[in-house]
C-alpha cells in the first residue's frame, strides 16, 4: 500500500487499462434499416503505463499504432471507452479542466490556429484563455520567443509562416501557461537539422528545470527517442508492446550486434570463404579504406575471434573493427513483425 | 467559482479575436453598411404605397417603414442569437482550432457565451444602424420604454441562444444539415410578422397560421412592436413576456444538457475537428 501510495505521488501520469473504440456512427439506425456498417476501430487495447515526475517519456509506434489518440485522451479531447487516466492526481474525465490545467499540448496539427491572425495574436488569444492577464502574456510570449527563435513570426500572419516555425509556434502555445505536463506530438516533424536539435535541447532543458516538465513524447525519429528519452514505450496496433530505458529495450528485445570489418591485403572471395562459417549474416562490400566484411553474432560468443584469426589466415590485415548495436528501429520492426505473423 | 472570475477575460479574448479577424477582410464591413442603407431606402419607397391606409385591426402598421425597420432590427439580432454558436462551432472546426480551445482550462458555458459574444457586438451595431438610418434620413421615430423594449430583445433573444445551442449541439454531432437553422432561418421571416402582420396569415392561410405561435421571435415582434410603437406598458405586455419566460425556462437547461451531451459524443468519437 505505502508502495502504491509512493508510486502515486511520483507519477504526473497515470494511464490505466485505457481501452478506446471508436463507435460507428448511427450504429443502431445502420441496423434497424439492416444496412452493413464497418466494424468499430480499436485503436486502443488496454493500455498502461506511467510517466514520473520530470520524465521524458518516449512513444513510438507505426502510423496508426495509437500514439495520437492516447495523446488526445490525456489531453482530455478525447474520452476513453474504458480505463482511467490520471494527470498530477485530476481524472481525465471526471476533473477534466483540472486536468487541462496540468496539460500543454503541442499537436501535429497546422490548422489548430487562427491563419489570419499573426503568430503574437494568436499566442494573446490563448493566453487569455488560460485566464493571464495582458501584461503577464506578453511577457511570457516575448520570453517565448524568444526561446524559440520566433521573432519574425509575432508580426506575420500565421498562414504566411514556414512549416517550421508553425511547429515551433505550436510547442511554445503549449508551454504558455508553464504547464507541469507537456506532450508533445512529433515536434521536430517539420524542423530542420539545425531547429530539430535546438527543439531537443530546449525539451531536454524543460525536464531539467526547477519545477521540471514532465514529458509525453512521439515522435518517429528513434534516433532523437533514444537520445532524449529516459523511457520509451513501443506501441503497436493500440498495444503497449514494451516499456523500458532504450538501452534495456536495445538489449531486453536483441542481443545482437553487427560487426563491420576493414580489411586489406585480401580479396572479396578470400574474406568470403574464410567467413564461411558466418555466412548467413555476410556481407562483403569496397569501402573508401578498405574491404568491408560485416557479419552478425551475440553479445560475448567467440564468433569475432574467430573471423579475425581466420582473415589473418588467409593474409588479410584488419584495420578497423565496428560493433553496430541493434537501434529502437530494430526493436519496433520486431514487435511489427510479431504482429504481423500472430 | 474561478471560470466565473475569468469570464469577462475569456469573452474578451473571443470578441478581440473576432475584431482582429474581422478587420483583416475590411471590405465586407464597409459593404455592409450600405446594404443596410440600400435596404432602409428601399423600404422607405415601399412604404409609400401605404400613405393613407388606415385599418384599425393593424395598429402596429400605420406607419409601414417604422414597422419593418424594428422587424429586421429586431430579427437581425434575433437570428444572432439563434446562429451565432452554431457558426462558431462550425467554423472552428473547418479552421480545426475547436481542439485548441477546448484543450485551455475553459468550461462549456464560457465557451457558449464567449462564443457568440463578437456577433452580438456586431448584430448589435447593424441593428441599431437600421433604427438609426430610419431616424437620421426618414424620420422615423419611436416612442415608449426602451427599458421594457430591451428587455424583449433580452428575453427573445436569450429563448433563440437557447435554440442555438441546440443547433450548435447538432452541428458538433452532425456537422451539417441543422433542422432548426432551417425551421427557424425561414420560418420566421415568414410566420413572425417581420414584414406583414400575423393576423394575415389567419385570415388568409389559417392552416399554417400556428407556426407563427410556435415561434419565439413572433412573441418578441409583438412586445417590442406594442412598447415602441403602440406606447404600451407593462401590464399590456404580460402576454409575451410570460410565454417567452415560460419558454426560457424550459429551454436553457435543456439546451444546455444537450450541448454538453454533444460534446462528450464528440469526444467519444474524436471528431471535434471534423466536418
Amino acid at each position: 500500500m505505502q508502495q502504491q501510495v509512493a508510486e502515486f505521488t511520483r507519477a504526473a501520469v497515470i494511464v490505466e487499462g485505457v481501452v478506446k473504440t471508436y463507435p460507428v456512427p448511427f450504429l443502431r439506425l445502420k441496423k434497424f434499416f439492416r444496412r452493413n456498417s464497418k466494424p468499430p476501430v480499436e485503436a486502443l487495447r488496454g493500455v498502461s503505463l506511467t510517466v514520473k515526475r520530470g520524465e521524458i517519456f518516449g512513444l513510438i509506434g507505426r502510423n496508426g499504432a495509437g500514439k495520437t489518440t492516447l495523446t488526445k485522451i490525456i489531453a482530455t479531447l478525447v474520452q476513453p471507452t474504458a480505463g482511467t487516466v490520471t494527470v498530477n492526481g485530476f481524472d481525465s474525465v471526471r476533473d477534466d479542466e483540472q486536468v487541462r490545467s496540468n496539460v500543454g499540448l503541442a499537436g501535429a496539427e497546422e490548422r489548430s490556429f487562427y491563419w489570419r491572425l499573426t503568430g503574437e495574436q494568436n499566442l494573446i488569444f490563448f493566453a487569455r484563455l488560460y485566464g493571464m492577464k495582458d501584461r503577464e502574456a506578453k511577457r511570457r510570449i516575448a520570453e517565448l520567443f524568444d526561446r524559440f527563435e520566433l521573432g519574425e513570426a509575432s508580426r506575420r500572419r500565421f498562414g504566411e509562416l514556414s512549416t517550421g516555425n508553425k511547429q515551433r509556434l505550436a510547442v511554445a502555445r503549449a508551454l504558455l501557461p508553464k504547464p507541469p505536463v507537456l506532450l508533445l506530438d512529433e515536434p521536430t516533424r517539420s524542423l530542420d537539422p539545425l531547429a530539430a536539435s535546438r527543439m531537443r535541447e530546449l525539451i531536454a532543458a524543460l525536464a531539467q528545470q526547477d519545477p521540471p516538465v514532465t514529458i509525453l513524447f512521439t515522435s518517429h525519429n528513434l534516433g532523437e527517442v533514444e537520445t532524449l528519452c529516459n523511457r520509451v514505450a513501443i506501441i503497436s496496433k493500440g498495444v503497449i508492446k514494451a516499456i523500458d530505458s532504450p538501452k534495456s529495450l536495445r538489449s531486453l528485445t536483441t542481443d545482437l550486434e553487427r560487426i563491420h570489418l576493414t580489411l586489406r591485403d585480401v580479396e572479396a572471395l578470400q574474406a568470403q570463404d574464410a567467413l564461411s562459417f558466418a555466412k548467413e549474416s555476410l556481407n562483403v562490400t569496397n569501402g573508401e579504406r578498405g574491404l568491408v566484411v560485416s557479419f552478425s553474432r551475440r553479445r560475448d560468443d567467440k564468433l569475432l575471434d574467430r573471423a579475425v584469426r581466420s582473415l589473418q589466415q588467409v593474409g588479410a590485415t584488419v584495420i578497423a573493427i565496428e560493433s553496430e548495436q541493434p537501434t529502437l528501429l530494430d526493436v519496433l520492426e520486431r514487435y511489427e513483425a510479431e504482429d504481423s505473423s500472430s | 467559482m474561478n471560470s466565473l472570475r475569468l469570464l469577462p477575460r475569456r469573452v474578451f479574448a473571443f470578441i478581440a479575436r473576432d475584431f482582429h479577424l474581422f478587420v483583416s477582410y475590411r471590405m465586407q464591413f464597409f459593404l455592409r453598411i450600405l446594404s443596410v442603407l440600400g435596404i432602409v431606402t428601399t423600404l422607405f419607397f415601399i412604404s409609400k404605397i401605404f400613405v393613407g391606409f388606415t385599418d384599425a385591426r393593424f395598429s402596429q402598421w400605420r406607419d409601414p417603414l417604422a414597422a419593418w425597420l424594428t422587424g429586421l432590427a429586431v430579427l437581425n439580432y434575433f437570428m444572432t442569437g439563434f446562429s451565432s454558436l452554431a457558426t462558431a462551432v462550425r467554423q472552428e472546426q473547418m479552421q480545426g482550432t475547436l481542439e485548441s480551445v477546448l484543450l485551455t482550462p475553459i468550461n462549456l458555458p464560457t465557451v457558449i457565451v464567449a462564443s457568440s459574444a463578437w456577433d452580438f457586438v456586431q448584430a448589435t451595431f447593424f441593428s441599431s444602424l437600421y433604427l438609426f438610418f430610419g431616424w437620421v434620413f426618414f424620420n422615423v421615430n419611436y416612442s415608449g420604454s426602451y427599458s421594457l423594449a430591451l428587455l424583449f430583445l433580452l428575453l427573445t433573444t436569450l429563448v433563440l441562444a437557447c435554440l442555438g445551442i441546440l443547433s450548435a449541439s447538432f452541428a458538433m454531432v452532425f456537422k451539417r444539415g441543422d433542422p432548426f437553422s432551417m425551421f427557424l432561418g425561414t420560418g420566421s421571416a415568414l410566420f413572425s410578422g417581420v414584414f406583414f402582420p400575423t393576423q394575415l396569415l389567419r385570415e388568409h392561410a389559417p392552416s399554417v397560421s400556428g407556426i407563427s405561435w410556435l415561434l419565439p421571435p413572433t412573441y418578441g415582434l409583438d412586445g417590442i412592436r406594442r412598447v415602441l410603437i403602440e406606447n404600451q406598458g407593462l401590464s399590456q405586455v404580460t402576454d409575451p413576456l410570460v410565454t417567452l419566460l415560460l419558454m426560457l425556462t424550459i429551454l436553457l437547461p435543456f439546451s444546455l444538457w444537450v450541448f454538453g451531451r454533444a460534446v462528450r459524443r464528440a469526444k467519444r468519437e474524436g471528431s471535434l475537428i471534423q466536418y
